[in-house]
């Protein structure tokens, strides 16, 4: 175990360093940001001066070991644009973003998994048949669109909640209802696999023919069974919320990161963007890990695979 | 996995923190005015950044040495009045009430430290080019501060209302790091809070020597789409709005609740040519495109009638602005024929532009072009590439681009300069005459002689076509129904300039 860990841990750690390389190089294939920064009647000199100021002048690869250097000591640099800490700014868009995710999932799980179940147990009934349209729905409004019309129905018409902002407890529902509709649709989908397959099985018959009640049925043993692959996707759409927000958080001015991304991008502010690039790859890559490691405390036969 | 545990703990915590600054809780009534920008401010430092999401809200916690008045005239703030002393040298006069929201007074030692602070190259102002003909500030008496520049510089007042001034015990106490995380100034509002990626709030200064603020607290909001902006407006959620587009502000027209309020502004949109490449290196081709575009159908048909069509790359706001200039008039007919005769048609012409622009335009502009027989092909990058290729080598520039232009300075000097001055690196024309003449005009005091000089330059753009000026932008902003507030050219959203109907 302890072996098997140190090396998932050592692929990890080459996977970030390989993801952080390339958004480094990537980012200054198209140039830096100086012209961005100077007011449109700048001269020459003061546009070279601005550049040596920021050690733009420097080759990229004298720039990129000094970035190296200082990641090695925590510091992920400065904003060039808001002129702060990367961390200090990542640190208060942060809880932002989980918030919205941590909603976002909760739409998505509480709503998701009960349209499955019953699409699976219902199936062919009148109430299957609308609950299907509506994953349909999540799963193929796209969410700028979805976004806006939830602004304007329950913003600006019905004034049930703040449309934008993040400045009351009740602005986190709409944002969250939008980011979660796809999820939703992909756990009710899920869900409604995993427990058909599940109906299929000899215990499901023996239960019957014992006479268990089908609720009983369901809740205390075909559940327990089909939440494996519920599970697989969970890990795998947590890290689909957290970068999915990007769009939502625009639409929403929700200050969480995927907003924070999107400006620095524009404003081609290379340490913020390298910054939650980076935070964006160990999220990912750690949930892989943590999914990895449950399979093999869950599977010994996957334990064993992963030697190979 | 102590490692795993550690991140768990750090989420919970960020989590944590997240949430205490969630319940922030809302005031009421029109105590609290709601300000919707873009994006937030880069920077509240006034000397640090330079954009119109940040100038929004520092230009109301300090105040400058001079201002623009609502007629757009140069008038006194700090400064009470000034004298040329040599044609190198003003001498101000200060305000002697004047307090920091500290309670500090302000002195001449703090106007002198602003303007040495933002020349100083160490300190790294993005703004240094507005101010680098500036080569000292000194005391020179009691609430009285020399600037001194580097040979006679026209357009130095016209700089300097962009210049705040900024306390120097504070800022030498606080570090410029913390000073911008919470800035002090002596404007009618004072800084309160600044939640990151979120809003800045202000409160108003109730000791504020001149105009007081209209509304207790004031926030500025970040909402970066448009529609999410119009959608606050409509259901109160803010009371003024930024950045319409003509869509919109139709949109608003027919609203109960809110209304429009545009204002020409001193940006002049623009298509330039490149004169160093064939077939734009021929004048007569060049007056070819600017008769093949009708600026009137732009204005009108797409942009909604806001903006007005240009004559020059100027409007009456502007020192070096010529009244009855005559320019090459829209006639396609006579533009196809050059085009024939001259066999302009068979080159292609590279049209750059970038996405912040109204694309509409830009298309439209290719179409009118490609109804005369030229042909284009839009090239659109991120601004960032498309700054790079409009300010390189002459012939490494497209044929064509399109830009909007503010020097924010309402001096011609400004906006010439840098796009037709062969030392700037935006021009690609090679003129020494105009060179001249620019030069000429930047060197003196003489109005008279400025004026002359621009006269030549105003007619050259007319009759040559180095560039064709399109239009005098529109800014649109959307208001509550209330909200009692004239736009101004500069683009400034003084808060103590506006009023509250209820």
């Amino acid at each position: 175990m302890p072996i098997f860990f140190a090396k998932r841990l050592f692929q990890a750690l080459i996977a970030i360093f390989g993801v952080m390389t390339l958004i480094f190089f990537l980012q200054r294939l198209a140039g830096d940001p100086v012209l961005l920064l100077v007011p449109m009647d700048a001269s020459q000199a003061d546009i070279d001066r601005m550049r040596i100021a920021l050690g733009f002048d420097r080759p990229v690869v004298v720039q990129y070991l000094e970035y190296i250097g200082n990641l090695l000591l925590f510091d992920f640099g400065r904003s060039y644009v808001q002129n702060i800490p990367v961390a200090e700014l990542i640190r208060t868009r942060l809880p932002y973003t989980l918030m919205l995710a941590g909603g976002a999932l909760v739409v998505a799980f509480g709503i998701g998994i009960p349209i499955g179940i019953t699409l699976a147990i219902r199936r062919g009934k009148p109430i299957a048949r609308v609950l299907s349209g509506l994953v349909l729905a999540g799963q193929s409004m796209p969410t700028f669109w979805s976004a806006i019309l939830m602004i304007m129905v329950f913003g600006v018409w019905l004034g049930w909640a703040p449309p934008s902002g993040a400045r009351q407890i009740s602005s986190i529902v709409m944002p969250s209802i939008a980011l979660g509709l796809l999820s939703m649709a992909t756990f009710a989908r899920v869900a409604r696999t995993a427990v058909l397959d599940e109906l299929e099985k000899d215990y499901v018959r023996t239960g019957h023919a014992k006479g268990l009640p089908m609720r009983r049925i369901i809740f205390r043993h075909l559940l327990r069974n089909a939440s494996i692959p519920v599970v697989t996707v969970s890990a795998l759409e947590i890290a689909n919320l957290l970068a999915g927000a990007v769009i939502v958080e625009t639409v929403f001015a929700w200050p969480g990161l995927g907003q924070l991304t999107i400006q620095a991008i524009t404003a081609r502010d290379f340490m913020v963007v390298q910054g939650v690039v980076l935070l964006g790859a160990i999220t990912a890559i750690g949930l892989n890990l943590i999914a990895d490691l449950l399979y093999s405390l869950i599977d010994p036969r996957i334990r064993m695979g992963a030697g190979s | 996995m102590p490692g795993l545990r550690r991140i768990t703990s750090v989420l919970l915590l960020a989590a944590t923190l997240g949430s205490a600054t969630f319940l922030g809780g809302t005031a009421s009534a029109k105590d609290l005015f709601v300000v919707d920008l873009v994006n937030e401010p880069s920077s509240l430092d006034p000397q640090k950044q330079w954009n119109p999401d940040s100038y929004y809200v520092y230009r109301n916690v300090f105040d400058n040495l001079i201002t623009r008045n609502d007629d757009g005239k140069i008038a006194p703030q700090i400064a009470t009045s000034w004298d040329y002393k040599s044609p190198s040298e003003v001498v101000f006069k200060l305000r002697s009430d004047v307090k920091f929201h500290d309670g500090e007074k302000l002195t001449a030692e703090d106007v002198a430290f602003s303007v040495t602070r933002i020349i100083d190259p160490a300190f790294k102002s993005p703004q240094i080019s507005q101010f680098n003909k500036i080569k000292s500030a000194a005391v020179t008496g009691e609430n009285e501060v020399t600037i001194t520049t580097d040979g006679p510089y026209p357009v130095l007042l016209a700089q300097l209302v962009k210049l705040s001034i900024v306390p120097k015990h504070a800022v030498e106490k606080a570090g410029d790091d913390a000073f911008n995380a919470a800035p002090v100034g002596s404007g009618p509002y004072k800084f309160d809070r600044w939640d990151r990626g979120s809003l800045v709030a202000l409160a108003r200064n109730a000791d504020y020597w001149g105009d007081k603020g209209p509304f207790e607290k004031v926030e500025f909001r970040a909402v970066p789409d448009a529609a999410t902006r119009l959608a606050d407006l409509q259901a109160g959620n803010a009371d003024l709005i930024v950045t319409l587009d003509s869509d919109q502000a139709k949109q608003l027209e027919s609203s109960a609740s809110a209304k429009v309020l545009s204002a020409l502004t001193e940006r002049i949109a623009y298509l330039k040519l490149n004169p160093t490449l064939p077939p734009l290196d021929n004048a007569k081709v060049r007056q070819a495109v600017a008769m093949a575009i009708d600026k009137q159908g732009i204005v009108e048909g797409l942009l909604g009638g806001f903006d007005k069509p240009a004559s020059q790359m100027a409007n009456d706001t502007y020192f070096g602005y010529v009244p009855d200039i005559k320019n090459v008039a829209f006639d396609p007919e006579a533009a196809k024929k050059i085009v024939e005769e001259t066999g302009a048609g068979k080159t292609k012409l590279s049209f750059a532009t970038s996405p912040v622009f109204d694309q509409r335009i830009v298309q439209a502009l290719a179409q009118m072009l490609s109804d005369v027989g030229f042909t284009v092909e839009i090239q659109l990058t991120d601004m960032a590439a498309y700054l790079k290729r409009a300010q390189s080598e002459p012939a490494q520039q497209a044929n064509l681009a399109f830009g909007r232009w503010s020097c924010a300075c309402q001096d011609v000097d400004g906006v010439l300069f840098p796009l037709l001055h062969s030392s700037s690196s935006w021009s690609s024309l090679r003129d020494p005459k105009i060179d001249a003449l620019l030069v000429q005009a930047r060197n003196t005091l003489d109005d008279k002689e400025r004026q002359q000089a621009y006269n030549g330059v105003a007619k050259f753009v007319a009759d040559d076509v180095p560039m064709v000026p399109l239009y005098e932008a529109a800014v649109l902003y959307g208001g509550a129904k209330n909200l009692q507030w004239q736009p101004t050219a500069n683009e400034s959203m003084f808060l103590n300039r506006m009023s509250w109907n209820d």
